[in-house]
């Protein structure tokens, strides 16, 4: 209903008034500012709160709204007054402040938004106050949540030294039972994960640091290596330092390492992946010819727009790269997963997960062992304006070409066509197309090969240089209980395989330049010429 | 300062709401019979005996794969397997927790212990499995094993926690300032890690042994509604009265299921 | 250095400087507001360009003291290099420009769509026929309207959050896999442009029911019709109003 456009009509809005706001506060800067804090009202927060919070975290705070059973993880339960983000140690209630911080910025990488622009400072104060009122913990004026005292960081963070030693006690310490070798949260113990209240909990995938619930610094990992996540198998570290088995530099390490896990910045979506034009066509995932093409990125979410929908994808997103040669095409897309699917260890965590959400379906599903898959999606023919096929996958009218991979058949991907989210017509072996896929760690890394031309142009779309291609991504996870419409989906991008440079790239500028200094050098010497005639002049 | 924290966690006890079960929440106002009374009692109460049994068969506990835990593993000779259900000769139950869920006089205060709970993690095993603390009493946790576990505790009346202890030779000293019956206890790592822990306010407790027998002794006169908990076949209860220094019986027959 | 204050060369170039960091850096620190895009920057470095040449040029002397350093770097023998410096910065630039300009680079299609396409006069709603214009929410006339919001927030927390958000933003934790974004009813151009039988319209339709300008292909929007039955629908569009204070457009009664 409403496009990008309006979305910087929007902000364009804001601005404006942001600038008028500007205006009326640098003239009525003598005016003192209203006293801070604001007193904490529990009536005006139960307003607050039902009006903005009780959809998700229910009426009398349990956690259970209408909305609770369509996200993992589930909106807090208040009752009981454990909160995983905290400054305080394991056991203690949070102190206001860190209660504000999770109302403020939102808990990352769950449902759960920041309310700071959201809602007024005297609101959200309100709203803190009246959610304390759910658990008799808070009412106990004995229980003085006392924060924990932090250092800094040491420096060289970021050294190989540094990161070495980090490594070494991720080690040491087990972070690997749950968070596994290369910290993608696919440890040993990660199937058995569950909170509390007994849902499932994914160890946090380390490479993901802007989806950690707590926010994703160096100073926050370690606070919460300090605290422990309460209610979640995310033990607090603490005793550790105070048993001397472990020195405070050492702990600090470690969120270094972890957070040298993930990129500096999260990634960006970049609309167009460029294709750049290669000698030889890299066919293994882990070739090193990899290593010099660009990466992107693209997120996926819930596929909620067809039955049955799901709403708790494990797939956050796929990593991108594509090269090209005068006559194929390469395609290597990573995504993590906690598991290399079907693994019938993950059978009890699919029970959860199913378990935990409401269905469509009116009977609820068995687990089964259902494999990784992953589908990358064309339309037929590259569009010439820019009508294209329904992004989830086409409509009975106007098909789109698929890949489809799965991780029981690993060494080719099905080709074929959709029409719509519940019909795939394979189109046959001929024009299966050939994966090489690894399963390392946490990661699939899949490379799809194929010719530019096609056998079939009107069903399988030849590849053309200069155009913008538009492509779709589909994901899987076998052991988070999805299968058939039960998948991460996202919207169309494009491919765009790069052309020969041509000649003119290059003439142009010079060109350009050149123009630009002779005109440059006729105003200057037009000017000088103009007062050394006025001198003369005089 | 573990113990720092758990005495701030310990001083709430007088605030928190404690729902069911428990009359002895202490009322400041009545006052508290001398300490020394509440072990006079010990030597000179009643006492409860009873045997545990159940009937049907008893569901095979599943053996445990420590292949990731090759140090814990190496202190077996023989599969180890989770201990759900303890069964002993002719249908004995053992791992029944026995407490006094009812009929002690109001406002009557007992001092806890001053010997700590040992709850020890040896062989990715919890030792005891079962077993009671009284309200302020220490609860020693200790790590046996070159590995780590973690050890949370799953209350409701009481604080929750989650600690670390990723070496051997680690410990950690909690208490309870709530009756709660039963805080759960379980270490993420290893999954099949439960142990139960029975937090009473009064003395008058026991974890029915191998033969599923379980003595309460030190019982003043009155009549008690005595519970059993077993963690998977639920709970019974029996009521008896006591008068003087007499011993009475209360066996309990659980369904297997 | 007080001389440089009071040249009206370099108060323009200081309100210039000024002018990008307020818009820039404090503005989105503002409570309620967001970056500024760097479209709207350009836009707003135009205006303030414009003002500070209209500002220079308005006094005769301002003017011509405004225009003496430029002139001198152009003229001044001890400026020669200034000027060159300069020469050569303007070539290079324009010779980066016109390099980025002439790559190839294949951008994605422009995505031109209709925000608010025209609605159809008539829809079939699971079968039946069901007349958009002058329609009115029939919720609004049975009984108390409190229930029927209390129904819609339901709906809208099961169904609606993932994409639109608890606080109907249009963000959502699904909201940044989607292009176009969600809809943001908060905002002052959608459902407060809008009649109740539009929103309906589009609920009951989704992304699928969207005429070609509205760009179908694209929209995550379900069909809704699928999921919730008429009332259900219109419970939600209650809620919407209801929750963001918004009034919904009425019908011209000539229109009926």
């Amino acid at each position: 209903m409403r496009g990008r456009g309006t979305g910087e009509g929007g902000r364009v809005m804001r601005a404006s008034v942001a600038i008028a706001a500007l205006f009326v506060f640098v003239f009525a800067l003598p005016v003192p500012l209203p006293a801070s804090p604001f007193p904490q009202d529990t009536s005006a927060g139960k307003a607050v709160y039902q009006k903005w919070c009780a959809g998700c975290h229910g009426d009398n705070g349990a956690g259970d709204g209408p909305g609770a059973k369509h996200m993992i993880p589930p909106p807090r339960d208040f009752t009981g007054a454990i909160y995983q983000i905290r400054s305080t140690p394991s056991g203690q209630l949070p102190t206001d402040a860190d209660l504000l911080r999770s109302i403020d910025e939102g808990l990352f990488g769950t449902a759960m938004p920041g309310w700071k622009t959201r809602l007024s400072d005297r609101q959200r104060r309100d709203v803190l106050a009246y959610i304390k009122t759910f658990s008799s913990f808070f009412a106990d004026t004995t229980q003085r949540p006392q924060p924990i005292a932090y250092g800094s960081a040491p420096g060289g963070g970021g050294g190989a030294e540094a990161l070495k030693v980090g490594r070494q006690f991720y080690d040491s310490i087990g972070c690997r039972k749950c968070h596994g070798d290369q910290g993608r949260g696919d440890g040993p113990s990660a199937p058995t994960l569950k909170d509390d209240a007994g849902h499932p909990i994914f160890a946090a995938n380390l490479h993901e640091n802007w989806r950690f619930n707590g926010g994703g610094t160096v100073e926050d990992i370690y606070h919460r290596l300090r605290t422990g996540l309460d209610g979640t198998p995310m033990p607090s570290f603490s005793d550790l330092l105070e048993q001397k088995f472990l020195t405070d530099e050492q702990l600090w390490r470690v969120a270094q390492y972890v957070r040298s896990l993930s990129p500096q910045e999260p990634p960006v979506v970049r609309d167009v992946v460029h294709v750049p034009l290669a000698k030889r066509l890299p066919h293994s995932p882990d070739d090193s010819a990899w290593t010099a093409v660009d990466v992107y990125w693209f997120p996926l979410v819930g596929q909620i727009i067809h039955k049955e929908r799901w709403f708790a994808p494990a797939v956050t997103g796929v990593w991108v790269k594509a090269v090209h040669t005068a006559d194929s095409i390469a395609l290597r897309v990573t995504w993590d997963d906690r598991s290399a699917s079907p693994d019938t260890s993950w059978l009890p965590f699919i029970g959860r997960v199913l378990n935990t959400l409401d269905s469509d379906d009116s009977t609820r599903e068995q687990p089964a062992p259902w494999p990784d898959q992953l589908a990358v999606q064309f339309p037929v023919t590259i569009p010439s304006g820019m009508e294209r096929p329904y992004f989830l996958m086409g409509s009975a009218g106007a098909p789109v070409y698929q890949w489809r991979w799965s991780s029981s058949s690993r060494t080719a991907a099905v080709a074929g066509l959709a029409r719509g989210i519940d019909r795939f017509d394979p189109l046959g072996a001929a024009a299966g197309i050939p994966t090489q896929a690894v399963y390392d760690h946490g990661q699939w890394r899949v490379v799809f090969t194929r010719a530019l031309a096609s056998a079939d142009t009107a069903s399988q779309l030849p590849f053309r240089s200069g155009r913008a291609i538009p492509v779709a991504f589909f994901a899987w996870d076998g052991s988070n209980g999805e299968h058939g419409t039960r998948m991460a989906i996202s919207t169309w991008y494009f491919l765009a395989l790069d052309e020969p440079v041509p000649a003119r790239v290059f003439i142009s500028p010079v060109l350009a330049m050149v123009l630009t200094l002779g005109l440059g050098m006729l105003v200057v010497w037009r000017a000088q010429q103009k007062t050394s005639y006025r001198k003369g002049r005089q | 300062m573990t113990g720092r924290i758990f005495n701030v966690v310990g001083a709430m006890f007088l605030l928190t709401v404690c729902s069911k079960g428990s009359q002895s929440n202490a009322a400041p106002a009545a006052p508290p019979p001398a300490p020394a009374a509440a072990s006079d009692l010990a030597a000179a109460g009643g006492t409860i005996t009873g045997k545990i049994k159940f009937t049907g068969t008893a569901p095979r506990n599943p053996a445990i794969d420590m292949s990731e835990e090759a140090a814990c593993k190496a202190k077996y000779t023989t599969t180890p397997t989770e201990e759900n259900v303890v069964a002993g000769p002719a249908n004995a139950l053992a791992n029944v927790f026995v407490y006094v869920k009812s009929g002690l006089p109001a406002g009557q205060t007992f001092p806890a212990p001053a010997t700590p709970v040992v709850l020890d993690q040896n062989g990715c095993r919890y030792h005891p499995h079962i077993l009671g603390v009284m309200v302020g009493q220490n609860l020693e946790i200790k790590n046996s094993d070159p590995v780590l576990h973690n050890i949370k505790a799953i209350a409701k009346k009481n604080r929750p926690f989650n600690v670390s202890q990723p070496n051997a030779g680690m410990t950690k000293t909690v208490t309870f300032s709530q009756p709660e019956v039963m805080v759960n206890l379980e270490c993420n790592v290893h999954g099949w890690m439960h142990a139960y822990a029975g937090v009473r306010s009064d003395p008058f407790f026991a974890v029915s042994q191998q033969d599923g027998s379980f003595t309460i002794s030190g019982l003043p006169p009155g009549t008690y509604t005595i519970e059993a908990w077993h963690e998977k076949f639920g709970t019974q209860t029996a009521t008896v009265t006591i008068a003087g220094t007499e011993s009475k019986t209360a066996n309990f027959t659980f369904a297997a299921h | 250095m007080r001389a440089y204050l009071r040249h009206p060369f370099w108060q323009a170039v200081g309100l210039f400087v000024l002018a990008y960091l307020v818009i820039v850096f404090v503005i989105p620190m503002l409570p309620g507001s967001a970056m500024v895009p760097s479209s709207v920057v350009l836009q707003y470095m135009a205006t303030v360009l414009v003002g500070i040449l209209i500002w220079v040029s308005d006094d005769e002397a301002r003017w011509t003291t405004f225009k003496e350093p430029l002139h001198e770097v152009l003229i001044q023998p001890r400026l020669k290099l200034v000027r060159n410096g300069l020469l050569a910065a303007v070539t290079l630039v324009v010779g980066c420009l016109t390099y980025s300009q002439v790559k190839a680079s294949v951008a994605a299609p422009p995505n031109l769509r209709s925000i608010h396409p025209a609605p159809p006069s008539q829809i079939t709603f699971r079968g039946k026929t069901i007349t958009l214009v002058g329609l009115e929410n029939p919720l609004r006339k049975q009984g108390e309207l409190a229930p029927h919001v209390a129904e819609g927030r339901r709906i809208y927390y099961q169904n609606c959050v993932p994409c639109h958000g608890d606080h109907l933003d249009g963000q959502g934790h699904f909201a940044s896999g989607f292009n176009p974004l969600p809809a943001n009813f908060q905002d002052n151009g959608t459902i407060a442009q809008l009649t109740e039988s539009f929103v309906f319209w589009r609920i009951a339709k989704g992304g699928p029911g969207l005429p070609r300008e509205g760009t179908p292909w694209n929209s995550a929007m379900p069909a809704w019709e699928d999921f919730l039955t008429e009332d259900e629908i219109w419970s939600v569009v209650l809620f919407l109003y209801d929750q963001t204070g918004w009034k919904p457009r009425t019908w011209e009664v000539t229109a009926k």
